[in-house]
């Protein structure tokens, strides 16, 4: 009886695949991988930052009295979580450069510019979710303690109900961080080579993609990795005494 | 003279909906400055809801509340509420204590942020409030870390941090053990001698016979009674405060 294990092996056999694991550390494909992993960090991180600050905007937006306001974030919410990720970036990368004119539509760092921007704008839809809901958590007798010291609706969004309101919303903050990375891959459907473009790449070069992916899947996990690290060291920071298992 | 009464809050005729639902009806009363003034009534009759319009926090349909000779309807909307309300300290059955601040923070957030209070300064006026009620070894500690007796008296501390000329209590001892509602009263009484002017929601008759200057009886959104405390039990005016009364000192 054959292992399941073992079919691939011998598929790749037949068709003479040899495995030449040195192909990832050789010249010049081990810089091409490493570029592309240093890529994706940049990407994913600048991403998560713009990300975060307009997630945390919208999503505190629509927790204001105003109706103005709050339909401004429900249609902003709506618009970016409701279209698929890649005609998004099809969108910003395709349609809109040439409208702002000609000179932006050469820029040679387009691609990277409308990626982040993409990423960012629409991981903010989600974020700003998360934020929302987190907010609304935040027990109504809090707002009336802060207000009731002479704070300003102001302050009392910026000392009570956000710190509060983020504290909850750090596990599903966790995995929005978690999925910008894994979404920065649609990044070379539109000409930025992060880590997947480049072991791609490096396969077509070489027909060697099996241990150049799979270089990329190593370089994911690390990334994923040290973010539940990470994020699991704030969440230990910033715990709340009495609130486990409430929030 | 200084015996003289003055009116420090005028709530006049105040109504307030909630949707449907009226909890207050045209409710009028005056609290002198200095005054310790105990509000009772059942459940749902609307005592939360007119401390909640003395400091803005809750809007009213109609009439107006006067403290310190400001209006809260003019004032509400501009940042002049701001200022009514710092002067009017609140408790709050449930303490309300800001979780991921420590006991010292809860303290000093408001001071340091209305009135600029330099840290140094701010943790200075939070030891000793602290100490004022009694817990300064839980200055460090989050509220989560604190029984209910000590959160309660954090959450007087906070309400005095400002050192408002008014502080209202909404069953400030309701949600405590019995073996601590001894400790928070005590507190509370400390604070009536200093020369507070206090409105306590409470059903503690003890509180109110011994710390108490007047009783207000409050049922379906209004005043039925409202008398010296003297009178109020033993010679109670209305029929619904006599039945309220017999039936709470049976349980003293
Ligand atoms: N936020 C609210 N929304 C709707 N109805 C409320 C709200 N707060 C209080 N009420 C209603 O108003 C009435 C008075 O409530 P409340 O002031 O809390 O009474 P009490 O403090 O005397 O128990 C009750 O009928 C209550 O159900
Ligand atoms: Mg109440």
């Amino acid at each position: 009886m054959k292992s399941r294990g073992q079919l691939p092996a011998l598929h790749f056999d037949k068709m003479g695949y040899q495995f030449d694991w040195g192909v990832i550390i050789r010249e010049p494909y081990w810089r091409w991988l490493l570029n592309g992993f240093i890529k994706t960090l940049i990407l994913g991180s600048i991403s998560w930052g713009i990300a975060l600050f307009l997630g945390i905007i919208v999503g505190t937006i629509r927790t204001l009295p105003a109706k103005t306001a709050r339909a401004i974030g429900k249609a902003y919410v709506e618009f970016f979580r409701n279209i698929p990720l890649l005609v998004q970036l099809f969108f910003w990368y395709y349609v809109i450069p040439p409208m702002i004119g000609q000179w932006f539509n050469r820029m040679e760092s387009l691609p990277w510019i409308m990626a982040i921007f993409g990423l960012g704008v629409y991981t903010a839809s989600r974020v700003a979710e998360h934020f929302r809901s987190g907010l609304n958590s935040v027990p109504k007798g809090q707002r009336q303690a802060g207000l009731s010291t002479g704070l300003s609706n102001w302050q009392l969004y910026r000392y009570i109900i956000i710190p509060y309101g983020f504290r909850l919303m750090i596990p599903p903050i966790t995995t929005e961080f978690l999925t910008i990375f894994k979404n920065s891959a649609l990044a070379m459907t539109i000409g930025v080579l992060e880590l997947s473009g480049q072991s791609y790449k490096i396969g077509t070069w070489t027909f060697h993609s099996f241990e150049s992916i799979t270089a990329a899947v190593i370089g994911y996990l690390l990334i994923g990795l040290s973010i539940i690290g990470f994020m699991g060291w704030v969440e230990e920071k910033l715990k709340i005494p009495g609130l486990v298992g409430r929030g | 003279m200084a015996n003289e009464k003055e009116t420090l809050i005028k709530i006049d005729e105040v109504g307030k909906w909630y949707e449907d639902v009226q909890a207050l009806d045209g409710i009028s009363m005056e609290i002198d400055r200095k005054d310790v003034v105990v509000i009772c009534g059942p459940s749902g009759c609307g005592k939360s809801t007119l401390l909640r319009c003395i400091n803005g926090l809750e809007e009213f349909e109609e009439g107006d509340v006067i403290v310190d000779g400001v209006s809260v309807r003019e004032v509400r909307g501009t940042k002049n509420i701001y200022k009514l309300r710092s002067k009017i300290g609140m408790v709050f059955q449930h303490f309300e204590l800001y979780p991921h601040l420590t006991a010292l923070e809860n303290v000093t957030l408001a001071p340091k942020k209305v009135f600029n209070m330099s840290k140094k300064e701010a943790r200075q006026k939070g030891m000793e409030l602290l100490e004022r009620v009694g817990i300064p070894e839980q200055a460090d500690q989050k509220p989560g870390e604190l029984s209910g007796g000590q959160q309660q008296r954090v959450g007087i501390a906070r309400a005095i941090a400002m050192d408002p000329q008014t502080i209202m209590f909404d069953e400030p001892t309701s949600a405590l053990d019995p073996e601590m509602i001894r400790d928070v009263l005590e507190v509370m009484a400390d604070l009536a001698k200093e020369g507070l002017t206090m409105i306590v929601v409470t059903h503690e008759m003890g509180f109110a016979k011994e710390v108490a200057d007047e009783i207000a009886f409050m049922e379906n959104g209004n005043i039925v009674e409202h008398n010296d405390v003297e009178t109020f039990f033993k010679n109670p005016e209305s029929e619904r405060a006599k039945e309220f009364v017999d039936r709470v000192l049976v349980h003293i």
